[in-house]
């Protein structure tokens, strides 16, 4: 059951900040996440502020250099579907098209899938943890076959969520939001946060402030990308491992390229180690088994989620294999 | 997991009432798209802050099935309880209550959502489509047609949500197939596992459609 | 209505004979209606939204009811306070432990019975205070408002440990919930015998029914009668609980459930949420409407109890089964409720062996109780005896379907005693043919020899389900009007296998009537006669042969009065459907409509009763099932490409149902087998992990197959009862998840003793693999 709260749906992005402003107030933009966080209890939310009045949030717009803007209120199906995004950023349709279930997808928003808070059974269950302000992490000592194996520090051993943000991520995206303090533009890739710097909050955003847009950079010419997301069902379900990958790719060649996991850490996790195994080389057989080793490199590993290491050496092999 | 604080700062409680609450909830257009002028954000002259209180009860206005309701509401209520139990609209169901089965999917606008992950609040103005409607009169919809005919349940408490997810599928997508009817009701569970004759009725429904 | 077109029957229809008074009915060679594939005579209210199901009730005046629960898996509840709860806006009516009137009341679990509220919480969920509100929000509130002070004690979920030295205590006289011990022939002796013998240990998972309506129910008090809508497998279980509970007669009690939501076995019986829900409308004097939410019912309405086999079998070389030595252990949870029961039923009756032990332990854990499950321990059973049959056939070197099939039993070994019918030779031997199985083995063995890094298996397992010929007790109510209408009167609910629809096609079978102008009375104690709860696969074969018993008193008596109108012998009449014959003049003839008495009285009443079952012979149904599955040894993803499952159940009724049961049935075996487990946290809290449907996990529309094929293996099974009719509802589910197990084995080469096989599972597996 819901608690009660107060409901306020602001026509001005400025209106929205200053109501945010007070404490005890939550966003609500497509609501999914937002609503099955407050029926289960793990946050203290008396108000919830609407960005649903917001309309300037919405939509998919090609920018003057040839990047892309999406819009903080953008359905994650718009995504999925957008001719532009499937044809330019096709690891990005990808992922939202892997997102949920198709009617989280047509009302969960891409702002709202960035901030969307961890699915730890304990956290979202009767379990005081440490993310929700208690003394302890009750996966590290307990059920964690689904938790993180890189960058928890044994802290707190969320894995992120989200299938869109490490695909952003790998696309070098930036959020745009608005704040109290003003505009601020952040990279994807370090708009979350780990544990070991603060394992109560999952972003980098400030009280009050709201992401209002999504900034997709031009791809290079000869980009490939491609999002793959294994899980323990095909529908409903977050990733037990996946990866994004965009590639400058010149031939066979990989010129640079970004490789982001998902399912493996607390935050969208960069797997630089793949990255460097395969920069500036032919995608052949032997360059990617070598890839697919090194992903396990720096990953810690709990005795319930150890298998991860091999699922990802098998995400990375298959994915290398299907771009190049 | 019961809240009994009240906010106190910055609500603004005074100056409350449901006319003033209607005012700022009365938006109408849908979907615009971005513009120039609208990136520089908050540029629209701004209402006054006003917030529906939390044990407040505020009538909103609820288009289901083209017909409108009006309908005292709490801002915790979800479209699905007040379907139900307020307005009493029960062939939508609930299975969870938080967006894992898809018992309540209804059409908004046209698209299929989880009714018990939509505040009633937030349902103002938009088009709902429930089971209901997809009647026309006594008769039966194609949807509903193909599901009887192919036997696409057993205890039936899935299959408004299933239908809805297959209206919603077939209202953007003429004939979809096989793989799209499969992911278009990907998110509506099925415990008694009718899943096999809700895709054939799905397949069927497309054909009674176009017919 | 016209003359000379009865717009109710179907002109020309041949119907059965008619037996003489005190003579059986003959079995039915041909069918005209019977086993076709006819749309539910209920589809309308289903699809329409207009069927009212017990959730969807609203009376005047009506509140919700909501339930404060034990937060801990053992605890002894030392103080409630509800004294915020009662002032805060909206609340009628709360109940805790030490409300006067529940001084006394008692709840039971099979042969337990300790108090309504019982202050030692042995496990989590357990009862602490309930509430009733305006709405529903408003109950929870004041619910969560009540503070309770809890003594937490130490607790034990893992049922493995259960019977340790160490283990705390679920009650004082200790965590053994009971024991089973069978034995026939001299298993040393067969194990001396055998040329292979292997022993393997399996494991199975908690399985939580889930069904898609949550628990619940209305109640409303009208003085001192008490209505209750529940959402129920059985009206009559709900009513005799409540009752007996209450201390109130049964006469005082009406429970009503036309429509319900699935139950899986899980409703076979009232909650105590029922109860709670009649205390709290008697305080409010309000209606009450008490429904679980999706994670209460994860906690307190049952589980299919987790189990561990050891399997230990010998085989002679030309595929003799020489021993079978079983043992098994499982939790009934905080309270008895068969932790083991049936568990070992397919190793004791499936396949022929003469030697055969089997022992049984059943714990005590605090968690919530077992009840039983589509198919009670049958599908664990499975998961270990198929398999083993599996490693046998390899370990000779014989096909596994070839193996099977030298083990057909003629007789019940459980029993000892003959099936009426078997048709375990036929469901494996065309269900193979059908598969193509030969084929699809080519298939798979060249997919696996290539480089490809998906790997193809096949994969079959067959079953008995324990009972399933059904019995009495049962009384059905046919009523004939003079229009020719006709009016079906039954107890029993329709849990969604499509109940209503095959006893109307037994009446129109039998009447000539057409199925569409039956209506159907049913499941609702008030107006509707005694049945049992639908479950265990019997309603069909107890209700159907009630209803053509009934249908067949309507023509004797029709036939009576109509010798009156004709003035002939009534033996010498046949009743032809729409009309009344004399056998030795066709031409002398009366509709049933003009029947004079008819006419008169407007309606006739045909009284069923279900006769005995055969007395020196089981009824069983069986079944065997196909598979064909691909697994990706880079991921571990594995995907089930089609099932076909192979039944014999008798008669086919409704050939539409009948393959959705069939289908529904390999679904939730698809969800036993790779994806569904409840998850405690056993080393910290002993809370439990996943109560919900995200962490919790059915499959869905895409992790089952397109491709699934149903194959009625129909045989005459005059004996069992006259329709020849048995269950199919549990058979269906119960070798689904080993013959995927036995696909994955062909796959991977990896056995996989543990369900579910997950890609989590597969992975781990498969990464030994390349180690070792
Ligand atoms: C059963 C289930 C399964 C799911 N499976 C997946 C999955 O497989 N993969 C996946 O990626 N996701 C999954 N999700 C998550 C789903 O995608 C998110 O709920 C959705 O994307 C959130 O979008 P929303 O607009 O509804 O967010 P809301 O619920 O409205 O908000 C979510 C959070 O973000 C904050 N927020 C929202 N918008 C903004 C903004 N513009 N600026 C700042 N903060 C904001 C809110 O305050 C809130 O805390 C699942 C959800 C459910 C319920
Ligand atoms: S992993 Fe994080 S969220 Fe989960 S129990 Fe540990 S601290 Fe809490
Ligand atoms: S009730 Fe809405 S998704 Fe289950
Ligand atoms: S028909 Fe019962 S849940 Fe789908």
């Amino acid at each position: 059951m819901l608690p009660q709260f107060s409901y306020v749906r602001p026509e001005t992005l400025k209106d929205t900040v200053k109501h945010l402003s007070a404490g005890g107030a939550a966003i609500h933009a497509g609501g999914t996440d937002l609503l099955g966080c407050l029926r289960d209890g793990i946050m203290d939310v008396d108000k919830v502020v609407s960005l649903s009045a917001l309309h300037d949030l919405r939509g998919v717009k090609e920018t003057a250099d040839g990047g892309l803007i999406i819009g903080a209120l953008t359905t994650i199906t718009e995504v999925s579907e957008n001719p532009m995004i499937l044809k330019k950023y096709p690891c990005l349709a990808q992922g939202a098209s892997e997102v949920a279930s198709p009617q989280l997808r047509n009302q969960g928003t891409l702002g709202g899938n960035l901030c969307q808070k961890p699915r730890c059974w304990y956290y979202r269950g009767e379990f005081n943890c440490l993310r929700k302000g208690g003394d302890i992490c009750y996966a590290l000592g307990g059920e964690h076959q689904f938790h993180a194996i890189f960058g928890h520090d044994r802290i707190c051993i969320i894995t992120h969520p989200s299938d869109t943000a490490p695909p952003l991520a790998a696309l070098a995206a930036k959020v745009r939001t608005m704040g109290p303090d003003g505009k601020r533009t952040l990279p994807v890739e370090t708009f979350h946060v780990l544990p070991r710097k603060n394992p109560q909050v999952e972003t980098v955003l400030k009280p009050g402030e709201v992401i209002t847009y999504i900034e997709l950079p031009r791809p290079a010419g000869n980009m490939r990308s491609s999002y793959r997301k294994v899980r323990a069902r095909r529908s409903w379900d977050f990733a037990l491992a996946g990866a994004a990958i965009a590639l400058e790719m010149d031939g066979d060649r990989v010129i640079d390229g970004r490789v982001v996991l998902s399912g493996a850490a607390p935050v969208p996790w960069r797997a630089q180690s793949v990255e460097n195994a395969i920069r500036g080389k032919t995608l052949d057989d032997a360059t990617i088994k070598r890839a697919a080793q090194a992903v396990a490199e720096g990953a810690d590993p709990l005795p319930e989620n150890t298998y991860k290491l091999d699922l990802f050496k098998g995400v990375i092999e298959e994915e290398l294999n299907a771009v190049r | 997991m019961c809240s009994e604080h009240r906010d106190n700062e910055g609500t603004g409680k005074q100056g409350m009432t449901r006319r003033g609450f209607m005012q700022i909830m009365g938006t109408g257009a849908v979907g615009a798209s971005l513009s120039g002028a609208a990136m520089a954000a908050g540029s629209k002259p701004e209402p006054p802050a006003k917030i529906l209180d939390a044990t407040d009860t505020v009538k909103i206005n609820l288009n289901i099935n083209g017909v409108n309701h009006a309908v005292l509401v709490e801002p915790r209520w979800t479209l699905l309880y007040v379907l139900r139990e307020t307005i009493g609209l029960t062939g939508t169901k609930e299975g969870c209550g938080r967006g894992e089965c898809g018992a309540c999917t209804v059409l908004i606008d046209d698209i299929p959502r989880y009714a018990c992950m939509t505040l009633a609040v937030e349902a103002e103005s938009r088009r709902i489509t429930t089971v209901e409607g997809l009647m026309m009169g006594e008769e039966l919809g194609p949807v509903q047609t193909a599901f009887l005919e192919e036997d696409a349940f057993q205890c039936g408490y899935c299959t408004s949500g299933q239908m809805m997810a297959v209206e919603g599928l077939l209202r953007k997508t003429l004939k979809p197939s096989m793989d799209k009817i499969r992911r278009g009701v990907s998110g509506n569970l099925c415990r008694c596992g009718a899943y096999n004759h809700i895709f054939r009725a799905a397949s069927r429904a497309a054909g009674l459609k176009t017919k | 209505m016209a003359e000379d077109s009865n717009v109710y029957y179907t002109e020309g229809l041949p119907v059965p004979e008619t037996p003489a008074p005190g003579d059986k009915p003959a079995f039915w060679k041909q069918t005209d209606v019977v086993g076709k594939r006819i749309p539910r005579v209920d589809a309308y209210e289903r699809v329409s939204g207009t069927a009212v199901y017990p959730s969807d009730i609203k009376l005047p005046n009506m509140v919700y009811g909501a339930i404060l629960r034990c937060p801990h898996p053992h605890a002894k509840v030392k103080k409630v306070d509800a004294s915020r709860a009662k002032t805060m806006p909206g609340v009628r009516a709360v109940i805790t432990g030490v409300s006067p009137k529940v001084k006394g009341l008692n709840w039971k679990y099979r042969n337990y019975t300790g108090p309504l509220f019982d202050s030692h919480c042995r496990f989590e969920g357990e009862v602490v205070a309930a509430v009733a509100a305006d709405t529903r929000y408003q109950a929870w509130d004041a619910a969560h408002a009540i503070e309770v002070a809890y003594e937490v004690l130490p607790y034990v979920a893992d049922y493995k440990e259960a019977l340790s030295e160490s283990a705390p205590k679920v009650h004082d006289g200790g965590n053994l919930a009971g024991m089973d011990e069978y034995e026939r022939g001299d298993i040393s002796r067969g194990f001396a015998e055998a040329d292979a013998v292997l022993e393997e240990t399996y494991e199975t998972p908690c399985q939580i029914h889930t069904p898609m309506e949550l628990h619940g129910c209305v109640a409303n008090w009208d003085g001192d009668r008490l209505t209750i809508w529940e959402s129920s497998q059985g009206v009559y279980a709900v009513q005799s609980n409540v009752a007996e509970v209450l201390g109130i007669p049964l006469s005082k009690v009406r429970v009503i459930g036309h429509y319900m939501g699935g139950g899986f076995g899980s409703k076979l019986k009232p909650g105590k949420y029922t109860v709670l829900a009649s205390l709290l409308a008697k305080q409010a004097a309000r209606p009450v409407k008490m429904i679980l939410t999706r994670e209460e019912t994860y906690l307190c309405v049952g589980n299919r109890p987790a189990n561990t086999m050891r399997l230990k079998a010998g085989v002679k070389s030309d595929g003799t089964l020489t021993a079978f030595e079983f043992e098994c252990i499982g939790p009934s949870g905080a309270y008895p409720g068969g932790g083991t029961a049936l568990v070992d039923w397919l190793v004791r009756d499936l396949y022929k062996c003469d030697n055969v032990r089997c022992r049984s332990k059943d714990v005590y854990i605090n968690a919530g109780t077992a009840r039983p499950f589509r198919a009670p321990g049958h599908p664990q059973g499975s998961w270990a005896l198929e398999q083993m049959m599996d490693a046998l056939a390899e370990k000779i070197g014989m096909n596994p379907v070839k193996l099977r099939l030298k083990n057909i039993p003629a007789i019940s070994q459980g029993r000892s005693e003959p099936y009426t019918t078997t048709g375990l030779k036929a469901c494996i031997e065309r269900g193979a043919q059908q598969f193509g199985w030969k084929n699809a083995l080519k298939r798979a063995k060249e997919q696996n020899q290539s480089a490809s890094h998906i790997k193809r298996g096949v994969g079959m397992g067959a079953c008995v389900w324990y009972v399933g010929g059904g019995g009495p007790p049962s009384t059905v109510i046919i009523k004939l009007f003079r229009d020719g209408s006709v009016n079906l009167n039954m107890g029993a609910s329709d849990i969604g296998t499509g109940t209503k629809t095959v006893m109307a096609l037994v009446t129109a079978e039998e009447l000539g009537v057409k199925p569409e102008v039956i209506q159907i009375e049913h499941a609702d104690t008030g107006t509707t006669q005694y049945a049992t709860p639908s479950g265990g696969s019997k309603t069909v074969p107890t209700e159907s042969p009630t209803v053509r018993n009934a249908a067949i008193d309507v023509k004797r008596q029709i036939l009576e009065m109509a010798a009156e109108d004709l003035d002939v012998r009534t033996a010498e009449l046949d009743y032809e459907g729409t009309e009344i014959v004399w056998r030795k003049d066709k031409s002398k003839r009366i509709r049933v409509t003009d029947v004079g008495r008819l006419k008169k009285r407007g309606v006739v009443v045909g009284v069923g009763y279900r006769g005995p079952n055969p007395r020196t012979k089981t009824v069983n149904p069986f079944g065997a099932q196909f598979c064909e599955v691909e697994v990706n040894t880079k991921t571990g993803e594995m995907r089930v490409l089609r099932f076909l499952g192979a039944h014999d159940s008798g008669r086919v009724l409704d050939r539409l149902t009948y393959d959705n049961q069939v289908f529904g049935g390999i679904v939730m075996g698809i969800g036993f087998g790779m994806t569904e487990f409840r998850q405690l946290d056993g080393k910290q809290t002993g809370k439990l992990c996943n109560r919900n449907w995200h962490d919790y996990k059915l499959p869905t529309a895409l992790d089952v197959p397109v491709d699934m094929e149903s194959l009625p293996i129909e045989i005459d099974d005059p004996e069992a009862n006259n329709t020849g009719t048995k269950g199919l509802g549990e058979p269906v589910t119960i070798p689904t998840a080993s013959a995927i197990a036995n696909a994955l084995y062909m796959a991977t080469g990896i056995r996989f003793t543990n369900a579910p096989v997950s890609p989590m599972g597969m992975c781990r597996r498969l990464a030994a693999r390349k180690e070792g």
